[in-house]
């Protein structure tokens, strides 16, 4: 270990803390290998760039290296292409020394709709990560149990945190009830570190250093972190604030990786304490060198900067957390409503008044869903008059008539008894309780009417006011993996399967995209990977597997009936490919994929559709089991294709002599088992 | 009476005729190549001398086309004609009218053909020359007949249905229980006229476990007769034979002496000109053999006897051809070495699913005790018309041990293909098996360990995972940055 490790992997929860506990220093946690890439780069920050930072982290000192979840999951598996089970495996292998940390969302981990307990225990049981940051956006201990069960029986260490945001109802009192539940949860603060996220960066330097203060008073020992994001332009007072008041743990980035909606500059925020008289534990020489190692590839990054750049103090308004700024504002840029985001700012600024919760995933995604909605469809119905009327409207009522329902005008009443109307199922979902209770109480009753219509005493009476992990049945997962499998049509690894809990769909899209591509996404650099060779003879060089490697472009062909060829040297040997365009026509073969799809076991030509003793078959008729429904000839040789069970066939899908693949679809048959059919069926002997 | 041959007509494609073009290369004799339409590019045709078009893809059109070849010969003026393995080889028509039209047949004579492919008549030409044979019934007409013969002679499932003019796997359907019957009759009599133009089937009872050991016999027209030992054949796939070797590990020395002898003995009896094998079920804890056919042309697997013995088969085919005396006698014949062969077919080795398409790569293994017979290079296409065999891998040793390492070298180390599947992933799995090494199998053994083989098969060579990342940077490159970047 160098001379600036303390903490490392294989150490149990309780030694991190005193450690952490016994130091006079404060510490750094790096959040460049999340967050970074998250809040100002659409999370598209790359492993393969991110792994050159690993070697310089492993020297520099830092508590931990957040590099694994929020959105950097999805987003990997989605877009980036990669497995967030391989980033952790080389990340380990490049730092060896230093503590991983992942973002989990309590019931929702890394995806964004509750899953039931036994998910969750599943999920985080597969997952080799050192430090468990776990938030709510309801700030519903309830809902952390099971990853805190988990995570504290494998002895890692888990990190409760309490969303933060400045509002009037989030007073010490209400932050102090909180912390008591997670001390009571984790039966005492001597085996946890307690985060606050500060995830739209709004706490000002006063609020900040009042609230840790009072949690040091009731809770002297126990360790507190502080997750701040800079959106607000006051980040570093606040920092410095925090560590007055007592916070040990800081969560940075390089200073070369900052833009405006992440955490703060690390050699700034070590600079800023160190004049204060606040000590930080890092290796600064291994920290500028980061700082450096990142102008080498961010350069790369430009086109997945947020199209909205700069501070923004106005975020104490409308609390849009750090990680949604950038895909906020790309979505309205490809949704072309560009020109409506301060009207939407503004909606959101009261909105939250009316609805109290935190602004964070998946609340953030509720918000921004719903008020974009309600902004879009009075800008749609309305144009600009009506977003104005708007938010005149909601002015009206929430500042001047502070939210006195019956002091509306009859005419506004019956407006705003519509505003909710077309919200989105999250929304309806989160004011009846399905993801927990909400921090400050239910919406008033007019909510529930504007979102449910004349059906809301109904439906306020299926309110509840359980924790999701009390109220989802378990899933079967044995049923689920067998889904998994069907769709990718063959075995799936453990890995796979909790790719597959978290988002079923990208996950199958993934592991396809896998067996096509290989790993490209992790060979190749950024440019190449983003753009491809460009002119015959650029060419791109990797070592894979212990050999080297070289791909080189001959020659890109013009497009033909939606295909361009492409000639590649591949270590010098040519190679060529069919590169189908979006104008290909699709060959649209249908492939067998459940269990009553029948498939074609070879390529070949089915010459016979039915069998000599019956003659052809037609959709409606009865098959027993064993019968001969088709024949496939390949290579001068006979494929019986029998029936797999009784049953009647619902769809023929091919034709008489038609060229098959193997695994395509011949027949779809529906299975028999009353009795009735079975009397007509001839029997097995 | 000597006849000497100039120019042969190779009535073949693929493996078979780039073998026999190597033997008249050597033998400074001029070949003829004859072609389907798809074959026009294909690599016989680029072996030899000159080559002929003779019609369409279907085999029945080119390939199978007498009189189409026979003018062929007339036109190339080939004075000879080899028809390889497949195909018209065990035609007696065909060979009839090759001599009928003047030119050499390099084969058993038409009658010899004709009587030893009627597999009814041969085992009637066995049982005379008192070789044994598996009990059985033909002709059959329909399922209930067999169900008679089984009744009478208290024979039980399995059974198996032969074409009765058939060879090569095709027409053989196996029968496990009452139940497949019907089907099984009606599928084998389909493929019995789809493959050999004759829908007489035969059956037999089905040795289980049985091992296929198949005898190397060269005759000349002067009645002398000689075995070049035996192999051992017993790993096959649908009656298709996947990996052969010589000698068998099955058989002690008192058991091959006898076998080969019985062999001689039959050919002998039959009057056999040419190059023929004769194949046994060997029941192995019973120790007893049983004939099975003789196939009266080259064998696919003659390779691995060469090497043991050292003699080129084709050589000597077209010595007898030319009405040579053989110029090795039986005591000439001392095997000193292992041979093993693996059949590379262009299938999917998962479910032998036949792979056609163009061979993109393919680097052919080298090194010490290895012999290829290739059919393919790189760059042909794999019509999906004809047999699937691209390729045959010989490979030698002091002992079996010696040559199973030297093919798991060829096959795991230098061999690659690309463009087309091959069963290369399921050979070096059996060949890796403990009871392949351990010589322990039968006839059922991929079957029975399909699964165990899959589970063994290697994925992940560099090679192939570097043609996925150039795959993505080909379409990056042709379709510039995706949506979402």
């Amino acid at each position: 270990m160098s001379k600036y490790g303390f903490v490392k992997p294989g150490m149990g929860a309780h030694e991190i803390v005193k450690k952490v506990r016994d130091s006079r220093e404060v510490f750094f946690a790096s959040t460049a290998m999340r967050d970074a890439g998250q809040s100002d780069y659409k999370n598209r920050l790359r492993i393969h760039d991110l792994l050159t930072l690993a070697p310089l982290y492993n020297e520099m000192g830092l508590f931990s290296a957040e590099c694994h979840g929020g959105a950097r999951w999805h987003v990997g598996i989605m877009n980036r292409k990669e497995n967030p089970f391989e980033e952790v495996r080389l990340l380990r292998k490049a730092m060896p020394n230093i503590l991983l940390q992942t973002l989990v969302r309590e019931t929702s981990l890394w995806g964004y709709r509750p899953y039931p307990p036994n998910v969750v225990k599943y999920a985080v049981s597969y997952v080799d990560i050192d430090v468990w940051r776990c938030f709510s956006f309801l700030n519903d201990i309830r809902n952390m149990e099971p990853v805190a069960e988990v995570v504290i029986n494998k002895g890692k260490l888990f990190e409760p945190t309490i969303s933060f945001t400045d509002a009037d109802w989030t007073t010490d009192q209400y932050y102090l009830g909180v912390i008591d539940e997670i001390v009571a949860l984790c039966g005492g603060i001597s085996d946890i570190i307690l985060c606050i996220k500060d995830m739209a960066g709004v706490g000002t330097t006063k609020r900040i250093g009042t609230l840790i203060d009072k949690i040091k008073q009731r809770y002297p020992d126990l360790i507190i972190e502080y997750h701040r994001h800079m959106t607000d332009g006051l980040a570093l007072p606040a920092y410095l604030s925090a560590a007055k008041a007592g916070a040990k743990i800081f969560d940075v980035e390089e200073d070369s990786l900052v833009r405006f909606y992440g955490e703060p500059p690390m050699l700034a925020v070590e600079a800023y304490f160190e004049e204060a008289g606040i000590h930080v534990h890092l290796n600064r020489e291994a920290a500028e060198d980061a700082v450096l190692k990142v102008r080498e590839w961010i350069g790369n990054y430009e086109w997945a900067e947020s199209p909205f750049k700069g501070f923004d103090h106005t975020v104490t308004y409308h609390r849009m957390p750090g990680g949604a700024f950038p895909s906020s504002f790309e979505q309205a840029s490809k949704g072309d409503f560009l020109e409506l985001m301060p009207a939407i700012l503004k909606v959101m600024s009261l909105y939250n008044r009316i609805i109290h919760y935190f602004d964070v995933t998946p609340g953030s995604q509720i918000t921004w869903v719903t008020c974009s909605g309600i902004v879009n469809k009075y800008a749609k119905e309305q144009g600009n008059i009506g977003v104005k009327h708007l938010i005149g409207l909601l002015n009206k009522f929430i500042i001047e008539q502070d939210q006195n329902f019956e002091s509306m005008d009859k005419e506004e009443q019956e407006e705003l008894l519509k505003i909710f109307r077309n919200a989105p199922d999250d929304f309806r979902n989160l004011i009846l309780g399905q993801y927990g209770q909400l921090p400050n109480g239910w919406p008033a009753g007019w909510v529930y009417e504007s979102t449910f219509g004349d059906a809301w005493p109904e439906k306020i009476k299926t309110r509840n006011d359980l924790s999701p992990v009390d109220l989802l049945k378990e899933d079967s997962l044995k049923r689920l993996r067998s889904n998994l499998e069907e769709a990718i049509g063959r075995n799936a690894t453990d890995e796979e399967f909790v790719l597959y809990l978290m988002h079923p769909k990208d996950a199958v899209e993934y592991i396809e995209w896998h067996e096509k591509y290989g790993e490209a996404a992790l060979v190749l650099p950024t440019s190449i990977w983003r753009e491809g060779l460009k002119k015959p003879g650029d060419k791109v060089e990797f070592d894979f597997w212990g050999k080297p490697y070289c791909i080189e472009l001959a020659s890109i062909g013009a497009e033909h009936d939606g295909v361009v060829q492409v000639v590649l040297l591949v270590n010098n040997k040519t190679k060529v490919y069919a590169v189908q365009t979006p104008h290909a026509k699709k060959e649209d073969k249908r492939m067998a994929k459940g269990a009553n799809d029948i498939p074609s076991p070879v390529n070949g030509t089915v010459w016979r559709i039915g069998n000599p003793k019956r003659g052809t078959l037609q959709v409606g008729d009865i098959v027993y089991k064993g019968e001969e429904m088709a024949n496939v000839e390949a290579m001068k040789m006979e494929n019986v294709i029998a029936a797999p069970f009784a049953g009647q066939i619902r769809e023929i899908c091919v034709k008489l002599n038609e060229l098959v693949q193997e695994g395509q679809l011949l027949f779809v048959i529906d299975k028999k088992v009353g009795s009735t059919e079975q009397g007509i069926l001839p029997a097995d002997s | 009476m000597k006849k000497e041959i100039h120019k042969v007509l190779i009535a073949n494609r693929g493996v078979p005729a780039v073998r026999i073009m190597h033997t008249c290369r050597d033998r400074k004799i001029a070949t003829t190549a004859v072609y389907s339409t798809p074959d026009r590019l294909a690599h016989h045709v680029y072996m030899a001398d000159s080559a002929v078009h003779i019609g369409d893809a279907p085999p029945a059109k080119s390939y199978l086309n007498m009189e189409r070849i026979i003018e062929a010969a007339h036109a190339s003026k080939s004075d000879a004609i080899h028809p390889g393995w497949g195909f018209l080889s065990e035609n007696p028509q065909f060979a009839q009218a090759v001599i009928d039209e003047g030119f050499i047949w390099v084969g058993p004579p038409p009658e010899v053909i004709k009587v030893l492919g009627d597999k009814i008549q041969a085992k009637k030409i066995a049982q005379s020359a008192s070789v044994p044979i598996i009990p059985g019934i033909s002709p059959v007409k329909d399922a209930k007949d067999i169900k008679e013969w089984m009744e009478k002679n208290a024979i039980t499932f399995p059974i198996i249905i032969k074409a009765a003019a058939g060879g090569g796997g095709k027409g053989m359907v196996r029968v496990d229980s009452k139940r497949e019957l019907v089907n099984a009759f009606n599928q084998a009599q389909s493929e019995a006229l789809k493959s050999f133009g004759d829908t007489r089937v035969m059956v037999e009872k089905y040795i289980e476990h049985g091992r296929h050991i198949e005898v190397q016999i060269v005759a000349d027209v002067y009645g002398n007769v000689i075995h070049l030992f035996e192999r051992e054949c017993t790993l096959q796939r649908r009656h298709q034979k996947i990996i052969e070797e010589a000698p068998s590990p099955s058989l002690r020395d008192d058991l091959r002496r006898e076998i080969c002898f019985a062999a001689v003995r039959l050919m002998r009896e039959v009057k056999y000109v040419s190059a023929g094998t004769v194949e046994f079920i060997f029941d192995a804890p019973n120790k007893k053999f049983y004939f099975l056919e003789v196939n009266t042309r080259l064998q696919v697997e003659h390779g691995i006897t060469e090497l043991i013995t050292g003699l080129d088969i084709v050589g000597m085919m077209l010595d007898i051809a030319m009405g040579k005396e053989l110029h090795v006698k039986q005591s000439d014949i001392r095997p000193n070495r292992w041979a093993l062969e693996v059949r590379l077919n262009a299938e999917n080795p998962k479910n032998f699913s036949p792979s056609f398409g163009k061979i993109t790569r393919l680097l052919v293994p080298q090194g010490p005790g290895v012999r290829i017979a290739s059919g393919v290079y790189e760059g042909a296409d794999i019509p999906p018309y004809y047999d699937s065999l691209i390729m045959l891998l010989i490979t030698a040793g002091v002992d079996r041990d010696d040559a199973i390492r030297v093919m798991d070298r060829a096959l795991g180390r230098n061999l690659r293909v690309e463009g087309v599947k091959t069963l290369a992933p399921l050979l070096l799995a059996i060949i890796r098996h403990p009871a392949f090494i351990a010589g322990e199998f039968s006839t059922y053994f991929i079957e029975t360990h399909m699964d165990e083989l899959i589970a063994a098969f290697r994925y992940n060579y560099s090679e192939d995972e570097v043609l996925k990342i150039a795959n993505y940077v080909a379409e990056i490159s042709a379709l510039g940055p995706q949506k979402w970047m």
